[in-house]
């Protein structure tokens, strides 16, 4: 019999994007034996990806000198459309300031004004620079830092190790196993606590701006947990992605006064939103471009155009040089000479794993913050710029947290990691030995279009159902999918296969809260319930997977000093 | 057009080069080819991804004898000519014949040790990495706020904290592929990114940690990292300006000295 390899640490960290370095970090100022496992080596982390910034309400700005935490968590509340948890939003608000500081202490070469003091722009959502940049790389320098400053710690890095399940022993999670990608090879990993920092489930959809493996895997492992899933409905689609890649085309190119315009050549957002135009909100914009191809003024029924040309060679090459590069890197589009192609795309994922404020779940020893994670600071629709706030605010505060708790949990017994590992070596020995069926990657195509096709910037009740039934259909082929890869080193196909499978299962979840979700809020737009309904759904949504079934409940919303208005702007 | 990629695994040891037939799509990059030979032709090529979007710096390969990140470029411009790098005093052999007006070829880093087709081994770089002692080290106590930074410094800076990390520079750099102890452009350009940083003692221990010919003084300047860097950033230049300020505070050692 196979003896699989079982590393003890105190700490296991699922995630080595911004939330688990920051976590790691937090945790390993007190000597505790902290490990990080990722399936890239941290670098290549989504968080990487970040262009625009990160809020803070540092009132360092003009227009900005009377800034406070209250008002960015009035803006933050607001803009989750009430679903957001008020305390939760209370912490990050407060603790804003002085994690961008911390950063800036750490070594991040922030932005500045002119005086030397750390430079803000503006953002949606918030009436006046508020959001702290490192040019529009700022997920970049940020990720930089904290890898600099965990690598430079007694910190153990396990980088591409895929993990595949979460373990537990007498009702507390003791660890979990993971794929060394490198050769196949299945390891335990016994902790006295796990803390998921695993990331967002972007690419659950067709048209993401998110990275290639964004594939919600820490959902899915939670949830086979028996662990809560909150809010998963809400998905934020963006309004300009880059056609073909979906790379994220920033506001800021409609900030610097680019028009959309559709196949009749209008600048249709005067249809839609008269007075701000171009520049009205994300999810009324993505719904106006969505509109205008569903109803045949898109271009080839796919995309609209994001004119640039009439700003000239020079404001472009100075103001947004970036999405120049972009274009003629990933598009072979010329933003200078002509129209850049765009189309809504999947950006954020708010719902994620139920935790409460210190980041505990459901399961005893298991927690989760950052994109993973639904504390909820985001609600129904998150602020461009808390999502790097949350990583670092929560990353903080829940490696913190358990570094208080380490010292009275006794260390776990090796014995049911092993067993874990033999269970998840015949789960995927079955899939490997599988000789003929269904290419893995058809089922993973399908089911991303459908997604977005079904349960994307517009909702109805009877296109979603069909979407659940095709969902079903797809579930039931992938117990037929096979690849022919065989290889147990650098298997990506297999890693491929791996998160198909999570994805399936964290799909049924989301479709089923929007389906019972029958009102508009944020993100999530009904047509055939286009209006916010507080009396039966100002309520968090959660998901149980129960006998291999999901099953939904409802949670009250954490009020505070906000009351609860209509989301006008 | 054809890909011509090559392929390599532990348990047959034995290299080689398969063709691929491909349609490309307006816009298609090599990693989207190469995505579309492992969904539809062949499930069994293993390359590495993460953001394909030239951001993570997971990607680069050896695209037609150049390193280069595979999210980035683009079928149609390898094909037409138009994004062509030249590199200078390169001595990676041409190993398989291709016609770049209608095929593409696609290789694993040089430098690092195969591990599967495109993957490589990036420990060394890593190693380098660390040889530099890279993390901030703050001249003095944090203040209560932000420490200020003057923008024409920050601008400076940005230069090298631009780096993403992908190797290409180590892969295509003539003194890396010759001499295995050279640290390489993008650590020395991680140092130089501390050594100007205002905010760090003035004391020039940063310079000094590489002085010698792992370091700084190992660069010929064939300039191959600049013209790979998918990010703009100057290793060369970090190199030069480190090198004078060594030459300004005398402390170049006698087998560097001109003199
Ligand atoms: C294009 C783009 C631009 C953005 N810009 C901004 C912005 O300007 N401001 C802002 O506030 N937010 C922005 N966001 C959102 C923000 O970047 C993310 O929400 C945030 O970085 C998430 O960080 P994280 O640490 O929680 O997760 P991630 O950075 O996604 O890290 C997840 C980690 O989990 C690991 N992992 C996942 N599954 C497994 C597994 N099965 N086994 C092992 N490891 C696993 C991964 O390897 C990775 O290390 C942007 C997002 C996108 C897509
Ligand atoms: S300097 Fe440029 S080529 Fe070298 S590792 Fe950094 S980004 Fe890549
Ligand atoms: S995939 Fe990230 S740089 Fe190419």
């Amino acid at each position: 019999m196979v003896d699989y390899p079982v590393h003890s640490h105190d700490l296991v960290i699922i995630g080595g994007g911004l939330t688990g370095l920051r976590a790691a970090i937090e945790s390993s100022k007190a000597d505790f034996d902290v490990a990080v496992v990722s399936k890239v080596h941290p670098l290549r982390s989504h968080s990487v990806a970040a262009q625009g910034g990160i809020n803070a309400a540092l009132a360092n700005a003009v227009g900005g000198e009377d800034d406070s935490w209250e008002r960015h968590a009035f803006d933050t509340v607001k803009g989750s459309d009430y679903l957001a948890d008020q305390d939760a939003v209370e912490i990050m608000c407060k603790e804003a300031p002085r994690a961008v500081i911390e950063l800036e202490h750490m070594g991040t070469v922030f932005s500045r004004m002119k005086d030397g003091r750390i430079a803000q722009r503006p953002f949606g959502g918030a009436g006046f620079p508020r959001t702290c940049y490192a040019a529009d790389r700022t997920g970049h320098n940020l990720l930089h830092t904290l890898f600099e400053q965990a690598n430079s710690r007694d910190i153990t890095i396990y980088p591409e190790y895929y993990v595949t399940s979460l373990v537990k022993d007498g009702g507390r999670c003791v660890g979990c196993t993971a794929l060394n990608i490198a050769d196949g090879t299945l390891h335990g990993f016994a902790a006295k606590a796990v803390l998921q920092a695993t990331g967002g489930y972007g690419h659950l959809f067709a048209r993401s701006t998110n990275a290639l493996i964004n594939t919600g895997d820490g959902a899915a492992l939670a949830y086979r947990a028996g662990v809560l899933l909150e809010d998963m409905e809400f998905v934020q689609f963006h309004p300009t992605t880059l056609y073909g890649t979906n790379i994220l085309i920033t506001e800021g190119a409609r900030g610097e006064g680019g028009y959309l315009y559709n196949n009749k050549h209008e600048r249709f957002m005067k249809n839609y939103a008269p007075k701000a135009m171009e520049l009205a909100p994300r999810d009324i914009v993505a719904r106006a471009i969505q509109t205008e191809i569903d109803e045949r003024r898109g271009f080839e029924g796919e995309y609209v155009h994001l004119d640039l040309t009439h700003l000239g060679a020079d404001k472009i090459n100075q103001r947004l040089p970036g999405i120049r590069l972009i274009s003629m890197d990933f598009a072979g589009i010329d933003p200078i000479a002509e129209p850049i192609s765009v189309q809504p795309g999947q950006h954020y994922s708010m719902g994620g794993i139920a935790v409460n404020t210190k980041g505990e779940t459901e399961l005893t020893g298991l927690y989760a913050a950052g994109e993973c994670s639904c504390v909820s600071v985001h609600g129904a629709n998150r602020l461009g710029g808390n999502s790097l706030l949350e990583t670092v605010v929560f990353g903080k505060l829940v490696g913190g947290e358990i570094a208080q708790k380490l010292p009275s949990i006794s260390k776990p017994s090796t014995e049911p990691l092993k067993e874990a590992c033999r269970k998840e070596s015949e789960r995927i020995d079955k899939l490997l030995l599988r000789e003929e069926g269904e290419r893995v990657s058809n089922i993973r195509e399908e089911l991303r279009k459908m997604m977005f096709d079904h349960f994307g910037v517009f909702r109805d009740e009877k296109t979603m159902k069909e979407g659940l039934e095709k969902l079903h259909m797809l579930q039931k082929r992938f117990s037929n999918a096979y690849i022919d890869n065989k290889d147990l080193v650098f298997n990506y196909t297999l890693i491929y296969t791996l998160e198909l499978e999570g994805m399936l299962l964290i799909a049924e979840a989301l479709a089923l809260g929007a389906i019972e979700r029958r009102e508009s809020r944020g993100s999530h737009f009904r047509t055939d319930y286009p209006k916010r309904d507080d009396e039966k759904f100002l309520v968090h949504t959660m998901a149980y997977y129960r006998d291999g079934k999901t099953e939904l409940e409802y949670a009250p919303v954490t009020l505070g000093i906000f009351p609860v208005k209509e989301r006008v702007y | 057009m054809k890909m011509k990629v090559f392929r390599y695994d532990k348990e047959t040891q034995k290299p080689r080069y398969d063709v691929f037939e491909i349609e490309p799509t307006p816009g298609m990059t090599v990693l989207g080819a190469l995505f579309y030979i492992r969904n539809n032709l062949d499930d069994t090529l293993s390359f590495r991804y993460s953001c394909r979007g030239a951001v993570c710096g997971i990607c680069a390969v050896q695209i037609n004898n150049v390193p280069r990140l595979a999210c980035r470029t683009q079928i149609n411009s390898l094909l037409e000519g138009t994004a062509e790098i030249n590199l200078r005093n390169y001595p990676v052999e041409v190993k398989e014949k291709w016609d770049p007006r209608e095929e593409v070829l696609v290789e694993p880093l040089p430098y690092f040790p195969i591990i599967k087709d495109l993957i490589v081994d990036k420990t060394r770089f890593f190693e380098f990495y660390n040889a530099t002692k890279p993390v901030f080290k703050p001249a003095d106590e944090p203040p209560k706020r932000e420490r200020l930074m003057d923008p024409e410094t920050v601008k400076e800076l940005e230069n090298y904290t631009n780096c993403i990390l992908c190797a290409a520079c180590v892969s295509s750099c003539p003194v890396n592929l010759k001499n295995p102890e050279y640290i390489g452009p993008a650590a020395l350009a991680k140092l130089y990114r501390f050594h100007i940083d205002p905010r760090e003692p003035r004391d020039d221990s940063r310079v000094l940690l590489m002085n010698n010919k792992t370091g700084w003084w190992g660069c010929e300047f064939h300039g191959n990292c600049r013209r790979v860097c998918p990010k703009g950033v100057p290793p060369i230049i970090a190199i030069g300006k480190a090198r004078s300020r060594i030459d300004k505070i005398g402390k170049v050692p006698p087998e560097f000295s001109k003199k």
